[in-house]
């Protein structure tokens, strides 16, 4: 059968970003598909050698609008790596607060947006609603809705305000409350269950080999989370990493539903934390001491890696940001061949992938377009049938564990 | 630290120089054709994730060090080979990890490193940018800035 | 001309273009049509095509991989249409001007611009308020 090449993006209605996909299809079936990237490049490791330390992290922040504190979060662990600083308890219990609300907003995002690739927008705009009132807490705490400006080597450099807390304990009751309402909406739809389950799989082979991390990683069940691994702030709190088996792009919007009543939880730890302890929120840290340090965060997408090497100057001498789009992106080689064209966009988007972060892009070669031998009407009369009987046997969903409690 | 740690530097104790150890994270040299036989091992049989590679340029060469990250135990290894300013040039790992594919190709757009071996050795990130021509390389010190005013 | 003033005052089509940004102002720009701003309630509408729109918003630095581009989507957008730079980076580059990769600063040096809306990011109301100012201006 004849190939077509299908170009996708760079500037396309549906992708936020600049990023370009070429994706061969034979009838509706992806054979291939390659990816050019380097639309987003904007040489963060290079300027990031000329800013003092302090500078570093307001520049990593402005690697991703989404993530912008997991990557301070990470630069400042780098930093502190080095001189093994140590942070006073009150600033571990904001930054683990930031963190993880953050962590909130982002999978609201992820799942509005999910919902708007399979033309699901009633998904897209509940989710989204629900997503303002957690950028109303940031703009209160920090006082901008998404660049927090809250990370300073030692500690944070904004104390959290105790009377906000009885403010933002109705929020993350009503967050929690939606989200359970939204997890039985997920495990009720018929119409997300038979977009997205069996949908994109990524075997937990192919997630060891590609060195996929985060949420991406934990659905094909590899057991990774830094916040468990690494410890630092974290050891503070109790909390549960999720992991799921299938590796499908439901069990990706599962995870992400369940991450967020975890989170909740322990955004609950730090407010009942917050007025047991008091005192100092930064340890202040004049001078960093030629070396090598690693520093880490679970960002709402995986792994935040950044090295930071200096040389006893007050500007880093390499500064080495890897997000975790950067690993999981490449996935798309393994989790996209073979299925149905119409799959393939939301297959590309579970990564929740962030060409900010990865600061890449993709392009298309043309080809000779052939008409499609393939009759598209019996192979869409098949694809309802299939669709039919995949609902029709679905059994117990990961999503019940929560309504088991 | 861990018995597959130890084991591990004793293993390759005579292919390992210059072993800093920190809590958490050990930095090691290694010579550029040990690089793959490490690599396998790290990867394989300890079970470790490449977490990135960082490519840094210093006073007498090029330097890569690979981020291997432990998960079960949450310690890195972090082997570092040398090569030199001039046609720099190390073994690729992609045919081992398949997870290593995208950071060389950065190093090779970024720093002009070339890794032998390597599948499809093309630039990631400047590719097709008309401001940055095949051998320009924007991390290195002494720039080749052919296609600038 | 007036006309046609008149017309687009009532019903605003944006085409959101992002060169290089932080993803910051461009989920805020996607904020402002969900329930929290809403403002299909003015007419403001966001479409697929740039053929089909009155104001281009376009975030980020524009680097020199996407300035092409941006060239070619303004030259393909029907005329006049209104160039709105969203954020500090179309203005001045904010935080990356040193960067090597980075050509539109200010966004004027590639395309026409009508008005500029700063901020990292500039709050979804302030967005607004550009584009209601920039109209505004129209006699």
């Amino acid at each position: 059968m004849s190939k077509c090449r299908i170009p996708l993006g760079p500037f396309h209605p549906l992708l936020e970003e600049a990023e370009f996909f070429d994706i061969k299809v034979e009838g509706e079936k992806v054979v291939d598909i390659e990816m050019e990237t380097g639309w987003m490049h904007r040489g963060h490791e290079k300027i990031s050698e000329t800013r003092s330390y302090t500078q570093s992290i307001f520049l990593v922040e402005r690697i991703c609008g989404i993530c912008s504190t997991s990557h301070p979060f990470a630069a400042v662990h780098a930093m502190e790596d080095i001189d093994n600083v140590e942070i006073p308890e009150r600033a571990q219990y904001i930054r683990i607060f930031i963190g993880e609300m953050e962590r909130i907003h982002s999978h609201l995002l992820w799942l509005g947006l999910a919902g708007h690739f399979i033309g699901y927008d009633t998904l897209w705009m509940w989710t989204w609603k629900y997503r303002e009132p957690v950028l109303q807490i940031f703009e209160k705490v920090s006082g901008n809705r998404n660049h927090y400006a809250m990370f300073r080597v030692g500690g944070v450099g904004r104390d959290f305000d105790n009377a906000l807390i009885p403010e933002i304990h109705p929020v993350l009751d009503m967050l929690e409350k939606k989200m359970l309402m939204l997890a039985g909406a997920v495990k009720d739809d018929p119409v997300l269950w038979s977009r997205l389950k069996g949908v994109g799989v990524l075997t937990k082979e192919d997630a060891i080999n590609y060195c996929a991390n985060g949420p991406t990683a934990r659905a094909s069940g590899v057991d990774i989370d830094v916040r468990r691994d690494d410890g630092l702030e974290y050891d503070l709190i109790n909390f549960d990493v999720i992991v799921l088996p299938n590796g499908d792009v439901y069990d990706k919007l599962v995870l992400r539903v369940l991450e967020i009543i975890e989170s909740v939880k322990i955004a609950r730890q730090c407010l009942d934390a917050f007025p047991k302890v008091g005192g100092e929120y930064l340890n202040k840290v004049k001078h960093i001491s030629p070396g090598e340090g690693i520093g880490r965060y679970e960002a709402p997408r995986g792994e935040v890696f950044h090295y930071i090497r200096s040389d006893g100057s007050n500007r880093p001498l390499r500064h080495k940001v890897r997000a975790p789009s950067f690993s999981n992106i490449p996935t798309y080689k393994a989790s996209c061949v073979g299925i149905p064209l119409a799959d393939a966009l939301i297959t590309l988007a579970a990564v929740d992938p962030c060409y900010c972060c990865t600061e890449r892009s993709i392009r298309v070669i043309d080809e000779d377009n052939k008409k499609l031998e393939h009759n598209l009407l019996t192979m869409s009369r098949e694809k309802t049938a299939n669709l039919k009987k995949v609902v029709a046997g679905s059994e117990k969903t990961p999503i019940d564990r929560i309504f088991e409690d | 630290m861990s018995d597959k740690s130890t084991e591990f530097f004793e293993k390759f104790q005579d292919k390992i120089a210059k072993i800093i150890k920190k809590p958490k994270r050990i930095y090691f040299n290694i010579k550029n054709e040990d690089l793959r036989e490490i690599s396998d091992y790290l990867f394989n049989t300890m079970g470790c994730r490449l977490s990135i590679c960082t490519a840094t340029e210093v006073y007498d060469g090029l330097e890569v060090l690979y981020h291997f990250s432990d998960d079960t135990t949450g310690i890195y290894y972090n082997p570092r080979v040398k090569t030199g300013l001039e046609n720099p040039e190390i073994n690729s790992i992609t045919p081992l990890i398949e997870g290593a594919n995208w950071i060389e190709r950065e190093m090779y757009d970024l720093f002009g490193i070339k890794f032998k071996g390597h599948p499809d050795l093309k630039k990631l990130l400047t590719i097709n940018n008309p401001h940055f021509s095949e051998d320009d390389h924007p991390m290195r010190f002494n720039r080749n800035r052919t296609k600038e005013k | 001309m007036a006309f046609y003033n008149k017309i687009i005052k009532k019903s605003i089509w944006v085409f959101h273009v992002s060169a290089s940004p932080c993803n910051n102002c461009d989920i805020e720009i996607l904020d402002l049509i969900t329930p929290g701003y809403d403002i299909e309630r003015f007419g403001i509408k966001l479409v697929g095509s740039v053929r089909h729109a009155d104001v281009l918003l376009v975030t980020g630095i524009v680097s020199y991989k996407v300035a092409p581009r941006i060239k070619q989507l303004y030259e393909q957008a029907a005329k006049p249409i209104f160039v709105i730079g969203i954020g500090t980076c179309t203005a001045g580059g904010a935080t990356f001007k040193t960067g090597y990769n980075a050509a539109g600063m200010p966004l004027e040096k590639i395309i026409p611009v009508n008005a500029y809306v700063t901020g990292c990011p500039p709050k979804p109301e302030a967005m607004i308020d550009g584009v209601l100012k920039l109209l505004g201006t129209l006699k």
